[in-house]
């Protein structure tokens, strides 16, 4: 980053290419569309080129590269939350579902036969299970599952405490298991 | 045994912090030695870690060359759009350098033009102060060279003196 700052072009690509994967990821997952995250990520790159003057040598890139994220990404869903037709637990999945909550909650009425989920709905369903956390709740939660970051360094990029950080996401955990339960039991959808 | 205690917010902090590693050895120590006696408390840890375990079951996103090509064109473009703006910027910072060091010299010449055209009137009155203030004296005596033969006996000396005493 320090190249970057001293505006070496390469040294820009070279971290583009090292974090565009993981950034799109957790954008993903934060507002749940891949092609909003994409451009989230663009703006997010933008961001960091055009602050590149206030970077501090030995300040974490990631850390700084996320805290921008986050900014980026909360404006993103302050703007969506005002639009009625973006929803994060309602959006259409890959499975065809249209509400994996429903199913779940459908599933665990004994409405459904018991069967081994497949992977595909697994993965809808944990994707649902995330979505259902609050917006901080799920940032911290990919911060801490993706990036492995600390709670101290969760703490800088959020802007607040440790302690904060700790809470969230034990809450997270809590809120996880609660939606995830059904599953939980023995792996079936139960009857 | 873990109870009600299931629905306890700081049993639930100590467990998270205990699976993402944020607590001290004695903090350690502690949850072990009670995960070790007390199955409810080993069940609901279980719980918690079974459930972001199926984080993993996430996709992961891998952009196409296509957003790195366009995100790089559009930082390219930001980078010559930020030089071209430091450029404009710089012969109007210079302009304005420029008109500021005219309005100081402008000024300058001003001050010094107007000190030798036209000559401060009070500067004449300085000068005439001695006559004026005794210009009583001056008026009675009505003959300049009997006004030198009294200075030169020491007669406004001594006046002086007394003035001054």
């Amino acid at each position: 980053m320090l190249d970057v700052r001293d505006d070496n072009a390469a040294a820009f690509d070279e971290l583009m290419l090292r974090y565009q994967n993981r950034l799109v990821t957790v954008l993903e997952h934060l507002v749940g569309r891949r092609d909003q995250a994409e451009d989230l990520a663009q703006e997010v790159f933008l961001r960091v080129y055009r602050a590149r003057k206030r970077y501090v040598a030995g300040a974490k890139f990631s850390t700084w590269l996320y805290t921008i994220a986050n900014h980026v990404a909360a404006n993103a869903l302050r703007s969506s939350s005002r639009r009625p037709e973006v929803n994060l637990t309602a959006r259409p999945t890959e499975s065809g579902s249209s509400n994996v909550l429903d199913k779940m909650a459908l599933a665990a009425s004994g409405a459904m036969p018991a069967r081994q989920l497949d992977k595909a709905e697994l993965r809808d369903i944990v994707r649902a299970a995330l979505a259902g956390l609050s917006e901080r709740q799920r940032m911290a939660v990919l911060l801490n599952k993706f990036e492995e970051m600390s709670y101290a360094d969760i703490a800088v990029t959020m802007e607040m405490s440790p302690q904060a950080i700790k809470s969230l996401l034990s809450r997270a955990r809590v809120n996880l298991k609660e939606i995830l339960e059904p599953y939980l039991q023995d792996g079936h959808k139960p009857k | 045994m873990i109870g009600n205690e299931s629905q306890n917010p700081e049993l639930h902090d100590e467990l998270t912090a205990y699976l993402d590693g944020e607590l001290d050895a004695e903090a350690v120590r502690r949850v072990e030695e009670r995960l070790a006696r007390d199955p409810a408390y080993h069940a609901e840890l279980q719980k918690l870690e079974r459930a972001w375990d199926l984080l993993d079951r996430l996709p992961r996103s891998a952009v196409n060359e296509s957003f790195t090509k366009t995100t790089i064109e559009m930082v390219a473009l930001a980078a010559s759009d930020d030089a071209a703006a430091a450029q404009q910027a710089r012969p109007r910072r210079a302009k304005h350098l420029t008109a500021a060091l005219g309005a100081v010299a402008a000024a300058l010449v001003g001050f010094v033009a107007g000190h030798f055209l036209w000559p401060n009137p009070n500067a004449a009155l300085l000068r005439d102060l001695p006559v004026i203030e005794h210009f009583e004296l001056y008026y009675q005596a009505d003959n300049i060279d009997f006004l030198k033969l009294l200075e030169s006996e020491g007669l406004f000396a001594e006046q002086e003196g007394e003035h001054g005493g």
